[in-house]
């Protein structure tokens, strides 16, 4: 038998792993769903995509909702470790609440489309599976230095979701006009580096004792 | 290296659950099928076997016999 033609059959034949095609599968996948959403979103559009075949993409995963599933895992665990860098628990007000800006802050202007897939994940069934994996190990942090604030006292005490609208919510209204590259009634719009600090400098102003 | 030889893949026409529940006495009962499962969320409807002996023409020919739709998914 010819060598060749025996090698190329084997190849087609043995189907191996390859960690950077895995790799593009999943940043297409989060492309495409933060474009598209999960509805229009298929395993066959997806290999198309990445120039694989649907086959690969089921030899890497069972179905579509392994791929899913495991993209939720994955992205809640990346946020949550990003969320924590150089966070200290035990940090004063300002300067935790600084460390989390910072963080957001580089995490979706850097990257929009990161910011348009947790959107969709948020209001998909893959929200608990996301949002339990970003807080596995974010969640003690965040409370303990919650509660180091109050007890504290540079903080009163007010229901989570008052703390968290006024904390965050100005950061992630101004990422998304810079990242739309517009504001209210379509006036262009870019976020620099004075304008975040200063909302944040109002937000410790409000939230202060 | 690894290898997946032993994942066979299909392209078929099990569109619903009960497609799925019609399949699944012949599937579960087949002693040299370790695993097997159908996307039905997906366009495809692929039908995944894992088995270390079968070949792909027996499965096509066994739900052929059932009755549905099945194409080596290349």
């Amino acid at each position: 038998m010819n060598i060749h033609l025996y090698l190329t059959d084997h190849l087609i034949i043995m189907r191996t792993r390859d960690i950077e095609k895995e790799n593009l599968v999943k940043k297409i996948a989060l492309e495409t769903i933060a474009n598209g959403g999960f509805e229009s979103f298929s395993m066959n559009k997806l290999a198309k995509a990445c120039s694989i075949s649907v086959a690969t993409l089921y030899i890497y995963y069972k179905d579509k909702d392994d791929l899913l599933s495991q993209l939720a895992v994955e992205h809640g665990k990346m946020m949550g470790k990003s969320m924590l860098h150089n966070f200290d628990p035990e940090a004063s007000f300002e300067d935790g609440l600084r460390q989390q800006w910072k963080n957001r802050y580089r995490d979706l202007i850097n990257n929009p489309v990161l910011g348009k897939f947790n959107e969709q994940l948020r209001a998909s069934v893959y929200q608990d599976l996301f949002l339990s994996t970003l807080m596995e190990d974010a969640l003690g942090k965040f409370k303990r230095f919650n509660d180091n604030i109050i007890s504290r006292g540079e903080v009163k005490e007010m229901p989570f979701e008052v703390y968290w609208s006024v904390a965050f919510a100005p950061l992630y209204a101004l990422i998304k006009f810079s990242n739309e590259g517009q504001s209210l009634a379509g006036k262009p719009f870019s976020l620099t580096d004075e304008m975040l600090w200063e909302a944040f400098d109002l937000v410790v102003k409000g939230l202060k004792k | 290296m690894e290898n997946f030889n032993h994942i066979l893949l299909f392209r078929t026409d099990i569109k619903s659950e009960e497609d799925r529940q019609a399949l699944q006495p012949l599937l579960d009962e087949n002693k040299c099928i370790e695993q097997w499962n159908v996307d039905l969320d997906d366009e495809d409807y692929v039908l995944r076997i894992v088995s270390y002996s079968l070949k792909h023409h027996q499965v096509i020919e066994l739900v052929r016999n059932h009755g549905y739709m099945c194409y080596e998914l290349t």
